[in-house]
């Protein structure tokens, strides 16, 4: 490995000036490993617009309020009416084991995953209303603003 | 449900040097979406993986959500085991003007956990950071099709 270490780029310290209350060693010295995240990120070109962001195999969709009880033969059945789901993926709270309440779902084609925001967006999946929006954005949410908040 | 805050921060690192040079996973989410993630195992092949791209706000609002619930902004890492040749992990926050930067060695086991003087704070931390790297690794995998070490 060739001892690469990237000095362009300063990373954004902090992006919130009025911190009230620090806790914990990092704030003690300056021994943080932080530097690693300097250098040169390889990211996915979107289409120049302000919409999703598509991902190398397809559109990815974001679930949120997932059941706890929730497989992902469950998602499956009621993510397949929007096109074929190409991919879940559904993760597991490390301590309990249940659903952690977020599964992505992937499609091929744009069309399908908006079909899927679109339609499946508050819809009842097993009792519970789950959020469906995009995974992936092509452009920032918003500025980050160096103002103090009160 | 907690609401969404605009100054929310996260970053995670865990890492070594030794045989094979410095190893580490890291990641962190901007207040504006933006996930940076690298991953670096210099075993058997000489690769460091760095991507970024900008999540959306649900997927930040789902991140906040879990680092709420677990309370971890309530611990210190005062009474928890220092990094040290086995390895070090760092947890930073912000969050409403609150801010927690923690650091700790690498935890094998839960057995390690609780031996250790804040067995309670230091399982919050324990679970919450493998269920962090369990959403960064799927949102990783999602986006770019990558395989993590």
């Amino acid at each position: 490995m060739d001892e690469d270490v990237p000095s362009q780029g300063q990373r954004v310290r902090s992006t919130v000036t009025a911190v009230r209350k620090s806790k914990g060693r990092g704030f003690q010295d300056n021994r943080s490993t932080r530097e690693e995240l300097y250098g040169t990120y390889e990211g996915l070109e979107g289409d120049g617009g302000t919409g999703p962001l598509k991902s190398v195999e397809g559109w990815v969709v974001f679930v949120s309020g997932v059941h706890e009880e929730a497989s992902e033969e469950d998602l499956h059945d009621h993510f397949a009416d929007c096109g074929d789901v190409k991919n879940i993926y559904l993760n597991l709270d490390r301590r309990t084991g249940f659903v952690k309440g977020y599964a992505m779902i992937e499609y091929a084609h744009q069309q399908e995953a908006q079909q899927a925001v679109n339609n499946l967006n508050g819809s009842d999946f097993m009792t519970q209303p789950v959020k469906v929006t995009w995974a992936f954005s092509s452009k920032p949410l918003r500025r980050i603003e160096n103002r103090s908040r009160r | 449900m907690p609401g969404f805050t605009e100054d929310f921060y996260v970053r995670y690192y865990v890492g070594h040097t030794g045989k094979f040079g410095h190893e580490f996973l890291e990641f962190e989410f901007k207040p504006d979406g933006q996930l940076r993630y690298a991953n670096n195992s210099n075993y058997k092949h000489d690769v460091m993986i760095r991507k970024e791209t900008y999540v959306s706000q649900a997927v930040l609002e789902e991140l906040e959500r879990i680092v709420v619930d677990s309370e971890i902004m309530k611990e210190d890492d005062r009474n928890w085991p220092e990094p040290d040749k086995v390895g070090c992990q760092e947890l930073e926050v912000r969050r409403n003007g609150e801010e927690i930067s923690f650091a700790t060695t690498k935890l094998g086991n839960l057995l390690q956990v609780q031996q250790s003087k804040d067995p309670e704070g230091l399982r919050i931390f324990y679970y919450l950071v493998q269920d962090l790297k369990c959403l960064v690794l799927s949102l990783i995998a999602a986006h770019f099709k990558i395989q993590p070490i």
